[in-house]
């Protein structure tokens, strides 16, 4: 899109061949003369001793789960346990060659990951910096524990007691977990060692690591590596991460100092299995999964296969690719083959492969294979290999039995506690504004700033003129001012997404914007909704403020993942150790058929750990829209296309030209009545005021309409106490009915404000089927004629007015029939 | 002879129009196919281009002044030659 990027028919349509590098295939042949020349033998025992941690931690695991016994503490360990026994090399050879700062974010399968990442972190970091991190975790809490405990006078080694006991306690569940016993097995991670989010769902992390490579780019240092199996290369989110991570615009269109692809790794553990099914010859295309690399870009990604079962292979390979991420040609690939000689869970009989096959990967076993060569080379022998065992079996067994110990490690206590994990789904926090965003001009020069300062803030002229979209503030402008105010105060948002930069957002609300944001503030993501959501996860976790934009909201089920298990789920998951300022702006569609014309608020707010908003005026829009960029949480926030040009017609000042902020959470009383309530959501707020003035001018009746605004949270008060003047309601939104955010205010209200009810609560939605073509959409959208028809009808029944019928349906008859 | 230039059609719904920028002025040469003037609607901005190579003869509607769709904005005095295409 951008114009300076010309395609030339003469140049593409010109007959030519595309040349494929090759991808290397274990090449590694380092004699380990060399690597110990260069390493020191303390290292390579180390990496020796760091797989053995690993395997030794995840057999106590398996004891637990199949005995449950380890080495005489007995246990039983109700959750999962996804082992890589065999696969531990690919774990301590990645992290000895990251740094302290690099981020990893794992899978389901990431105790190896963890610990080695961990312990190489506290061999690269220094003692302040160390015990500044235990004295960090939960307010030294776990280190007080430790202290009590278990002696040593060493820095290192109370280091590693910690990152052992920290997982085990999050393993179990325990209180004093690294993430409060909120993660577990699957999803433990300790940020301040480098760990990050370890993701149950196969290949969340990759996209989720593009975003972390994204902030890291921009505000900070290092790589984020995506630790992720073979299995993985077979989802959709791991392919849009890829193209994302190496788009062509970081290299031809952003400023010279972001330029280049993302400082991403992505590192497949590649196993040779899925679950039970098989990649390579079975579920996969690829016959080599580095093969992948060739068709992303002309590096092939430096796409290269390498020996995961050496440790000192994978760690060539990953510095190597360190290396290039750091000079800016990332992204990477990585495929390091090894083999888990353990089930996928404890539960997996093993059907889908051969004894012989286990016992042949067993005969080049990477601890065995490791400790063999160090041995030929004079490094060990056998009693300082032994000695080397005994000590790791100590340490495992001395945390085991701390960890299973209630008094040391306290079960969540969830009656003496019923809101423990409540209070961590929100951090309910208001950040301040930094000031300096980084502008490529001044805010004033903005054609857009120019044209709304001629604009006028109310929406009708003093005669009582409505006034139209290009002379008034609409919605679309509302939106516009408070995110330019947050680009001007925050230097850590950006916002993308589809036609974001150049087109200003599918429907404008960024217009102007690109002739002031540099690309990398705002930027046109590719048509992966997917990645696009997963990246930002990663970009908010890791300390920045992003928006992003999905076109319809329709394509939610396109990010569904993205939106329901990351965005909705890492704050609380992280025992309240991260934060999630992401906004996602859904717009609403309409006239465009079934597949973009969907009110699905329901499905968001039926999310926990999601905060959803859907103004409708240009005063809500403006107030909410700064709120949900000052918070700290996820917002997903709604808009209508049908009323991006809807001017401000309630509030008498109009929409303030200052920056001001509306609290998520509080409906608003858009006119006053005694008679009837009618709660509404979105657009039909315009409907209902329409009826409001029949109902008035014919009837005498007072409706009071409230504009719910927010749905997640949401302060009933205001509504019950309309209730209790009128005793009648009728909620009205476009949504269809069935399971909506509707029936969830119907039912919570007649719960709330039983005793004020003089009828039944009434509910108008959409029917419960699809959304019909342009032509229908006024026998679809509930409008003001359906509002009477319900209000005189069911809720004043002794209003005589004749009804129009159109939507005095038999509900139960329709139900019968599944509508 | 005398050409029209309106304001075009800018999408469903959308009844008006605003003059952003004239890029010429009146009595400047333009050429059929060029860019002379920006549009904005709510949603987006446009390029307008001249419907003939002639002269720029009159402007009708001023910057940022609004304009209902197919309402005329310039009136351009198209060369001999190209009018009797
Ligand atoms: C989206 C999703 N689909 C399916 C699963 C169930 N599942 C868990 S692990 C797994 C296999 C993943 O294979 P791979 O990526 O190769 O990793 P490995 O288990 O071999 O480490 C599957 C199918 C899941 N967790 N997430």
């Amino acid at each position: 899109m951008p114009k300076i990027l010309h395609v030339d028919p003469s140049l593409t349509r010109q007959k030519t061949v595309l040349a494929i590098k090759s991808i290397p295939i274990h090449a590694y042949d380092t004699p380990l003369a060399t690597e110990r020349a260069a390493l020191g033998d303390g290292r390579l025992r180390r990496m020796l001793r760091d797989m053995m941690i690993i395997r030794e931690f995840e057999t106590m695991l398996a004891g637990f789960k199949g005995q449950g016994a380890y080495a005489g503490i007995k246990h039983i360990y109700a959750g999962p346990a996804h082992l890589s026994i065999g696969q531990e090399a690919v774990a301590v050879g990645s992290a000895a060659a990251l740094d302290a700062g690099d981020h990893v974010f794992g899978s389901h399968r990431s105790h190896g990951e963890f610990i080695a990442k961990g312990l190489s972190a506290i061999q690269k970091l220094g003692g302040d910096a160390l015990s500044q991190i235990m004295e960090g975790q939960a307010g030294g809490q776990l280190l007080r524990t430790l202290e009590g405990r278990l002696g040593t006078n060493d820095i290192r080694q109370r280091a590693e007691q910690f990152l052992l006991f920290g997982l085990l306690t999050e393993i179990l569940m325990r209180s004093n977990g690294f993430n409060g016993g909120m993660g577990g097995s699957m999803h433990a991670f300790c940020p301040a060692l480098g760990i990050y989010p370890n993701n149950a769902i196969v290949g969340g992390s990759a996209a989720i690591a593009t975003g972390a490579a994204l902030y890291k780019k921009l505000h900070g240092q290092g790589i984020a590596v995506a630790n992720i199996g073979d299995g993985s290369t077979a989802c959709g989110p791991v392919m849009e991460a890829m193209n994302l991570a190496g788009m062509g615009q970081l290299t031809n269109l952003w400023d010279e100092a972001y330029q280049g692809g993302l400082p991403v790794l992505f590192l497949f553990h590649n196993n040779f299995y899925a679950m039970g099914g098989q990649t390579n010859g079975e579920t996969a295309s690829w016959d080599r999964l580095s093969r992948l690399g060739a068709g992303f870009n002309a590096d092939n990604m430096h796409a290269e296969t390498v020996d995961g079962t050496n440790p000192l292979a994978v760690m060539d390979s990953v510095r190597r690719k360190r290396d290039l991420l750091i000079a800016r040609r990332g992204p990477a690939l990585i495929d390091a083959e090894c083999y888990r000689y353990v089930g996928h869970s404890t539960t997996d009989a093993s059907a889908y492969r051969t004894k012989e096959e286990i016992e042949a990967w067993r005969s080049v076993d990477a601890i065995a294979g490791f400790a063999l060569s160090l041995k030929a080379e004079g490094i060990l022998d056998d009693e300082a290999e032994a000695e080397m065992l005994a000590g790791v079996k100590q340490t495992i067994q001395q945390i085991t039995a701390l960890s299973v110990d209630p008094e040391a490690s306290p079960p969540i206590d969830i009656k003496a506690d019923p809101f423990a994990v409540g209070r961590l789904m929100f951090s309910d926090e208001l950040a301040t504004l930094p000031g300096g965003g980084a502008l490529i001009a001044p805010a004033e020069t903005c054609s857009r700033v120019t044209q709304l300062a001629k604009r006028s803030r109310v929406g009708k002229s003093p005669e009582g003129k409505k006034l139209s979209a290009m002379a008034a503030i609409t919605i679309r402008d509302a939106l516009f001012e408070p995110i330019l105010h947050h680009f001007q105060h925050d230097p850590l948002l950006i916002a993308y997404g589809e036609e974001n930069r150049e087109w200003g957002g599918a429907f404008g609300v960024y217009r102007g914007l690109s002739e002031i944001l540099p690309y990398h503030r705002l930027f046109n993501a590719p048509i992966s909704e997917a990645a696009t959501i997963a990246s930002a996860v990663g970009y908010a976790l890791e300390g920045g403020r992003v928006i992003v934009e999905l076109m319809y909201t329709d394509f939610i089920g396109r990010a569904g993942d993205e939106i329901f298990n990351q965005m909705a789920k890492w704050q609380s998951m992280s025992g309240g150790v991260l934060r999630m300022p992401l906004v996602l702006r859904c717009s609403i569609g309409s006239k465009y058929g079934a597949q973009h014309s969907q009110d699905w608020t329901g499905l968001v707010t039926h999310i926990p750990g999601l905060k959803v908003v859907y103004p409708a005026t240009p005063y809500d829009a403006k107030g909410l829209m700064a709120s949900a960029l000052a918070g700290n949480d996820p917002v997903v926030f709604f808009e209508s296309q049908r009323l991006y040009d809807t001017t401000e017609l309630f509030q008498p000042e109009g929409v303030p030209t200052d920056y001001y902020r509306i609290p998520l959470g509080t409906p608003d009383i858009k006119r006053a009545g005694k008679d009837v309530t009618i709660l509404t959501i979105g657009p039909s707020l315009y409907k209902a005021i329409d009826a409001a003035e029949t109902l008035a001018t014919e009837h005498g009746i007072a409706a009071e309409i409230i504009d719910a605004r927010s749905l997640v949270p949401f302060d009933y008060d205001l509504v019950l106490t309309s209730l209790a003047k009128t005793g009648r309601l009728l909620l009205v939104s476009e949504a269809c009915e069935r399971g909506s955010f509707l029936m969830t205010l119907a039912a919570n209200i007649q719960r709330f404000g039983f005793k004020h009810l003089k009828a039944p609560v009434e509910v108008l939605g959409t029917p419960n089927w699809i959304v019909p073509g342009a032509d229908l959409e006024s026998s679809y959208f509930p409008q003001a004629h359906d509002i009477l028809d319900i209000v005189c009808n069911r809720l004043i029944p002794d209003l005589a007015r004749p009804a129009t019928g159109d939507r005095l349906w038999d509900n139960v008859a329709l139900a019968r029939q599944g509508l | 002879m005398d050409i029209e230039l309106v304001m075009p059609v800018l999408g469903v719904e959308i009844e008006e129009g605003q003059m952003r920028a004239w890029q010429k002025s009146e009595g400047d040469s333009v050429i059929q196919g060029e860019v002379i003037a920006v549009i904005s609607t709510p949603k987006l901005d446009m390029d307008l281009e001249s419907p003939a190579t002639g002269v720029l003869k009159t402007i009708i509607v001023d910057e940022d002044e609004i304009a209902a769709v197919g309402a005329v904005l310039a009136i351009i005095e198209a060369d001999e030659d190209d009018a009797t295409d």
